[in-house]
């Protein structure tokens, strides 16, 4: 016989209650997570998707990627396999009629990016949804430069702009810069004069998405502990309302051990199913929001965040049953007396 | 045949700087298949020696002998095995749980004791103290009489060697008392138990074996 169980079916609409709240705020964070991974890959996908490395900045940068100048020479000392250097400026391409607002890229070494012929350029394929076609030609009007499309490239993006690769010179022309302002090398090393960053920490250093990043996450940790505390809450509330009934339960001979689990029983289903709906909710989610909207949710993280209402809600309830340890079967029959 | 003893039992209160002697040295034998009521004063330490015989708390001294066993040197742990399989409780309010059914009370207890042969007696305990009619209630929905026929149930499903029962009738009325009184004095009987009944009304005193009067913590009469 499950006594868990029992008390659930009768008395349902108490659980139903809290099952409910954390349905509605795990789904929140699922969501929110999602927005949030979203709007990262729309953000920065050109950086994200580039395999773990290490980011290098010139000392005086003092970790802005704009302030950072590396010189030619340790570009050339640092040529192992997959490691580039790097510049980016914001800008725009026009056509006759329009204007298409891009993150201008240009590298040194095609591993990782388009390899661009001088007056050619590569665009994130966002473009085609605004009208571009290849073999067309875009001018960039502060410069003049006129630069062909020579093919369109899958989702890469820079300060939540679709990225424009283009060569060297080009890229000299339009933006009157000779240097490259970021070398990346797949090894973690050490270079005299740069700082390294992980990819963690390069992203981290654009303040734009430091600072839209942060405001999500701190929504979202905000929720987990506030599902946490809901559990707390509720079963402290609903073990001091049963403490006679665990003396009582004791005196017979019930162990600590045996209410704990049923605790933890009810924890478990609420959380189970509660979860179970909103990361179905969330995953079909993904299917029906526009495809213009941010949002982006790997199973993977689901599954992480499913995993941390868990531990959550384990924590929550098990801190409120800590008493549940102290009570003598005795006070339970001389209260139930009084 | 006698089955459980209690030796010399002492126990004091420390309630600040003043030491309070609640049991001074009682003495008491419980027979299989008898009824032993325990009357006194209010005060007299009734209470305390049945809480101290069933094991849910200490004595300051003395010893609990049960099937050659001194209880009061025994831990925790093995003294929730001995109340869980050996002792069936019944008190005041009859302190059912509220979720769970007549029948499922009886069937928790089962479990707890580990006896699962027992789960067979359940239909016909239930018989026996006239609840066969409402196995499926919930507590809240049984009348002060059912609850504490029902508490009965619970408490001997599992055929335990001693019966302790504090003060079981003083939430009824005088025929409830009477009914739960034929009752215990019954099943007592029947599945030979040592039953410990405390109560301060002289009614209920007929239907013992054994009375032993209390008085300021001691032995008066017997
Ligand atoms: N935990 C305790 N701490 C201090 N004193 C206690 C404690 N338990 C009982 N006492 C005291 O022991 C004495 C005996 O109490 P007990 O409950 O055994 O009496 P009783 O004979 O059952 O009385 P009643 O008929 O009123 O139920 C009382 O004076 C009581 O105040
Ligand atoms: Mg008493």
């Amino acid at each position: 016989m499950n006594m868990a169980l029992k008390e659930m079916k009768k008395n349902k609409t108490r659980f139903l209650i809290i099952g409910a709240v954390v349905f509605l705020i795990s789904l929140l964070v699922f969501l929110l997570s999602g927005l949030s991974n979203g709007l990262s890959e729309d953000n920065m996908a050109s950086i994200r998707n580039l395999p773990d490395g290490t980011f290098h900045m010139s000392e005086e940068a003092e970790g802005s990627y704009t302030q950072s100048l590396i010189e030619e020479e340790t570009i050339q000392e640092n040529t192992e396999d997959e490691s580039f250097a790097f510049s980016v400026q914001m800008g725009a391409l026009e056509t006759g009629t329009q204007k298409h607002s891009l993150a201008f890229f240009t590298t040194t070494a095609p591993s990782h990016f388009p390899d661009v012929q001088e007056g050619h350029v590569f665009v994130d394929q966002s473009l085609k949804q605004e009208g571009v076609t290849a073999g067309e030609d875009l001018e960039h009007p502060q410069s003049g430069r006129s630069l062909v499309v020579s093919g369109f490239v899958d989702n890469e993006r820079f300060s939540h702009a679709p990225v424009a690769f283009t060569n060297a010179e080009d890229f000299r022309t339009m933006f009157r810069m000779d240097q490259k302002q970021v070398l990346y090398t797949s090894k973690n090393v050490d270079i005299k004069g740069l700082d390294a960053f992980s990819k963690k920490e390069f992203l981290a250093s654009i303040p734009s998405y430091q600072a839209e990043q942060m405001t999500l996450s701190m929504i979202l940790w905000f929720l987990v502990l506030i599902s946490g505390m809901l559990f707390a809450i509720f079963f402290y509330m609903m073990n001091v309302q049963k403490t006679g009934m665990f003396g009582i339960l004791k005196a017979i001979g019930f162990h600590t051990r045996d209410l704990f689990i049923m605790m933890w029983t009810q924890m478990l289903m609420i959380t189970f199913l509660s979860v179970l709906l909103s990361v179905i909710i969330s995953q079909v989610a993904s299917f029906l929001l526009p495809e213009t909207m941010p949002y982006d949710l790997p199973l993977e993280t689901t599954l992480w965040l499913a995993g941390l209402f868990f531990a959550v809600g384990f924590l929550g309830s098990t801190l409120s049953g800590l008493h549940i340890r102290q009570i003598k079967p005795l006070e339970a029959i001389q209260q139930g007396e009084g | 045949m006698i089955t459980f003893q209690l030796k010399d039992i002492r126990k004091t209160f420390q309630s600040g700087d003043i030491e309070e002697e609640v049991l001074k040295g009682v003495n008491l034998s419980l027979e299989k298949g008898r009824v032993t009521a325990l009357t006194g004063t209010s005060g007299s330490g009734k209470s305390t020696l049945l809480t101290i015989a069933a094991c849910l708390q200490t004595p300051s001294s003395g010893r609990i002998l049960f099937q050659g066993e001194n209880l009061a040197s025994l831990r925790e742990k093995n003294l929730r095995k001995v109340r869980a399989e050996e002792f069936g409780f019944i008190f005041q309010s009859s302190h059912l749980v509220p979720f769970l059914t007549v029948e499922e009370q009886l069937e928790m207890m089962v479990e707890v004791s580990g006896k699962q042969g027992c789960k067979k007696d359940i239909d016909s305990i239930l018989r026996r103290v006239g609840l066969s009619h409402r196995q499926n209630s919930y507590p809240s929905s049984l009348s002060g009489g059912e609850k504490q026929r029902a508490a009965i149930a619970r408490a001997v499903i599992h055929r335990p060697a001693v019966l302790f029962a504090d003060e079981p009738t003083a939430s009824l009325d005088s025929k409830k008392s009477m009914e739960v009184m034929t009752l215990l004095q019954d099943m007592t009987t029947s599945l030979g138990m040592s039953t410990l009944l405390v109560t301060h009304e002289e009614e209920m005193l007929a239907f013992a074996d054994q009375v032993v009067r209390m008085e300021d913590g001691r032995v008066t009469d017997r």
